[in-house]
């Protein structure tokens, strides 16, 4: 069966750019559009603060028996930035994060020692001095939102998967899940290449991998909003990889949702060969590029739930997933 | 669709607001809505300023002939004065009187004129010219007669005799005889010394002189102190002439004379320190509308009745909103990167002072050589408040080499550039190192970049005449602008990046 209806005849101007009926069409959510109609509304300001601060939102976490990745130390003044290597003297491995970044900025990622240094995954090595630099830029505020003073948090260095680390250049792949009302609409896997340097950022080169809601199978994947089957460094096909404890990491988006309140969410989660999906962050203003991951408009989804939620306001845990499992299920050609 | 309805009201509510004060001054006050109809008048505001002594005061300003006669516009300013103009052989003087008057006082009086190229200058007939009994003896006497003489013997009249005389004096003449009646005059008189003495070396040639006082018609001259001029007699009439320019009838449009006629031009009785001072700005809008508008209840009218000096602040400030208004049009709409929301709008308020290509390479070498700089300091592991002190300083350093190496090559105005808002450069040299190092230097780039496409619209936009009049005279026009504001905030489609960013989009 060939769905004749969205096919379109190309264009000479869809080589630059497309039409703003035709997004609409494809469903395309814009930035203008996700801030009136989704965050806006739904987001309320005082509750940026318990996702915005990544203490507030691991203490909620605790609470609800969430899993993520242990806290080592918390380092919240110079004096104890200066003690930062007697802290960490029985420490392989871990992560330096600042409190309140964004957007992966000035996570240090430590893999292991060896003659006095500490090691990035790509083998560069960091004095003991480095090591505290960074934190006391952390510390002033250099990484956060808006400048403010920060603290820095020292955390478990997550093992991924093997199935991960076999798609990734470098660097471990994690899971981004977009919600609204609790309702999961979109996921999508992000995997380092050559070129993005072991980061995870899509506009600096990462892959984009659409997962399936229903069963957690890889469907799609993009670089730079080219669609491609196989990673351009590692060369591993890529799609139809199933996600380990696909039903647990729904459970931990889900139960991300209700702890925080927030509408419109977006939800980061690693794979830990032991320990299974942890829950890394809270991101109350998810970007775009899912979509472009996915293949599909986030109207097309974010509309059936606006309807469901205004018809079954008080819906539970176990529903929603079912709801979305069942209506968001990817359409396999053929 | 509540909030949507609270918006609707409140942007038709700002519509019909600022709208209706605009068109009320226009039809009712007949405030010219297009630039085109404007009139071109001046307006000068002379400011008599002087510490009471506690008595009786009286102070006597010397006014312009011309603008008491016709019926350009005069008004005064003193509260508890009373105040009247004094009319004696052609002379207007204005007097202020008040009893028991102490510390610090301050009378305003206004004057408005068309353009035009009449300066109150022109010759006017001479009815008894009288000479002075200027007279020097010894030495310098000796030397002042030499050097009139010199002067009389190389010119026919009067006017050449004037031309002459002044003509050496602003050549550096260094004779012995030149210094030694200068030094004279410099130790006798504090302030004009020269013209004090070429109007007594006039009067030793047998040309009746006198002080004159003009006032320069420029708008950037902030308290300017009035301009010595001399007004000599050639027999017939009476002239008045620039001792600086000598060989130049004055012209309308560059100076206008306060003063002729000999006589004081302020003279104040129970008070000390007394100066005065002229502040000069362009009238757009006619003098009838004018003080309509001033007797009128409107507030927004009041920016009018403000000092000229504090008038001037306002012509930069209500183009502030205008700037924002851009940003936000190609942030929300066109959805270019810039680094800051608004650190384009500073730039394009520092561009409106300087050359757009000077500013904009300028802008460009600052922030290489800041981003350079800052790129050497991070070797060194500051911490962040510090690195970005360090950039302050640094670009501060930077401008004044810039402005050196300006002013060699012969490009004046290279001070100008101070405008720049050196805190938020500094802190854009930080954040934009901090993007390098983080997202790479293409993305570093694309958003100065950005920024700088961002700045340069805005100033285009700013710099229309016609925005900047209706800013100055309409101020209630920018309550439209704030609606407008207010629905690109509620503007749900896509911006014109998106159309690019997914165009690639295909449906799976």
């Amino acid at each position: 069966m060939v769905e004749t209806s969205h096919v379109q005849m190309r264009k000479w101007w869809h080589r630059w750019f497309l039409m703003p009926c035709e997004l609409r069409q494809r469903g395309v959510v814009g930035i203008n559009m996700r801030n009136a109609r989704f965050l806006l509304p739904n987001n309320p300001r005082r509750l940026y603060r318990l996702v915005d601060d990544k203490l507030q939102t691991k203490a909620l976490a605790e609470a609800e028996g969430l899993s993520a990745p242990e806290t080592y130390a918390v380092i919240r003044s110079p004096h104890d930035a200066a003690r930062l290597e007697k802290t960490l003297l029985h420490r392989e491995a871990f992560v330096i994060k600042p409190a309140r970044g964004s957007g992966g900025k000035g996570v240090l990622v430590i893999d292991g020692q060896k003659d006095g240094l500490y090691l990035k995954p790509s083998g560069t090595g960091l004095t003991g001095d480095e090591l505290r630099h960074h934190v006391s830029n952390i510390l002033a505020g250099l990484f956060s939102l808006g400048g403010h003073r920060d603290c820095a948090l020292i955390e478990y260095r997550v093992r991924p998967a093997k199935v991960l680390t076999d798609i990734s250049y470098q660097g471990a792949p994690d899971i981004r899940l977009v919600m609204l009302h609790g309702y999961p609409v979109m996921a999508m896997l992000r995997a380092a290449t050559h070129e993005s340097d072991g980061r995870a950022n899509l506009h600096q080169g990462a892959l984009g991998i659409g997962i399936d809601l229903a069963t957690g199978r890889t469907i799609r994947a993009v670089h730079h909003g080219k669609p491609l089957t196989h990673h351009p460094d590692v060369g591993v096909d890529l799609i139809g990889i199933q996600m380990p404890e696909w039903e647990k990491i729904l459970d931990i988006a889900v139960t991300c949702q209700e702890m925080t309140g927030l509408g419109y969410l977006g939800v980061d989660l690693m794979i830990d060969e032991t320990l299974g999906p942890l829950m890394i962050e809270v991101n109350a203003r998810p970007g775009l590029a899912i979509q472009m991951a996915n293949g599909v408009g986030l109207l097309r989804r974010l509309e059936p739930v606006v309807k469901r939620h205004a018809l079954h306001p008080g819906e539970g845990h176990a529903e929603k997933i079912a709801f979305s499992k069942a209506l968001f299920a990817a359409k396999l050609p053929g | 669709m509540n909030s949507k309805w609270k918006l609707v009201v409140a942007v038709a509510f700002l519509v019909l607001l600022g709208g209706g004060v605009a068109c009320y001054k226009s039809m009712k006050l007949g405030v010219p809505f297009w630039r085109g109809a404007q009139v071109h008048d001046w307006q000068i505001e002379a400011r008599v300023s002087f510490l009471a002594t506690g008595k009786r005061v009286k102070a006597r300003l010397a006014l312009p002939t011309a603008a008491v006669e016709q019926k350009a516009g005069r008004e005064s300013g003193s509260l508890g004065y009373h105040f009247n103009i004094e009319r004696d052989l052609g002379e207007y003087t204005a007097v202020w009187a008040a009893e028991n008057r102490e510390e610090h006082q301050a009378l305003y009086f206004w004057v408005r004129f068309p353009e035009g190229p009449k300066s109150g200058g022109e010759p006017i007939p001479a009815e008894a010219p009288e000479l002075g009994n200027a007279s020097l003896s010894g030495a310098v006497g000796v030397a002042a007669n030499s050097i009139v003489q010199r002067a009389k013997a190389v010119s026919s009249d009067p006017d050449a005799l004037f031309v002459a005389l002044f003509n050496r004096f602003n050549s550096d003449d260094v004779s012995q005889e030149f210094m030694l009646v200068r030094s004279h005059y410099e130790k006798e008189f504090k302030s004009n010394a020269l013209i004090l003495m070429g109007l007594d070396l006039l009067e030793m040639a047998g040309v009746p002189a006198r002080m004159a006082y003009g006032v320069k018609l420029d708008e950037e001259a902030v308290s300017q102190v009035p301009i010595p001029l001399v007004e000599y007699c050639d027999g017939a009439y009476w002239k008045v002439r620039d001792p600086r320019d000598p060989g130049a009838v004055l012209d309308g449009r560059e100076i206008i004379v306060w003063h002729r006629g000999g006589g004081p031009l302020l003279d104040v009785t129970g008070g000390e320190n007394s100066k005065v001072i002229f502040n000069v700005a362009k009238e757009r809008i006619p003098m009838a509308s004018l003080s309509d508008l001033q007797d009128s209840p409107l507030i927004i009218s009041t920016i009018l009745g403000l000092p000229l000096a504090e008038r001037a602040v306002f012509r930069y400030i209500v183009l502030i909103p205008l700037g924002a208004f851009v940003v936000v049009l190609l942030r929300n709409v066109v959805g270019i990167p810039t680094l800051g929301t608004f650190m384009p709008v500073l730039i394009a308020l520092a561009l409106l002072e300087i050359p757009l290509a000077r500013g904009l390479i300028m802008f460009s070498v600052l922030i290489g050589a800041g981003l350079w700089f800052r790129f050497l300091l991070s070797r060194l592991n500051l911490l962040v408040v510090p690195r970005v002190a360090a950039c302050v300083v640094i670009v501060t350093l930077l401008m004044m080499v810039m402005s050196v190496i300006a002013n060699r090559m012969g490009m004046s105005g290279g001070g100008q550039i101070t405008l720049f808002p050196m805190i938020i450069l500094a802190w854009t040299i930080e954040r934009m190192s901090l993007i390098w190092e983080e997202e790479g230097k293409h993305s570093a780039l694309t958003q100065v970049g950005g920024s700088l496409v961002v700045s340069v619209l805005a100033f285009l936009f700013m710099k229309i005449g016609q925005i900047q009049y209706w800013a100055f005279y309409f101020p209630e026009l920018l309550l439209v602008l704030l609606a407008g504001i207010l629905i690109i905030g509620r503007y749900t489609g896509y911006r014109l990046s998106e159309l690019i960013r997914f165009k690639t989009f295909a449906d799976a």
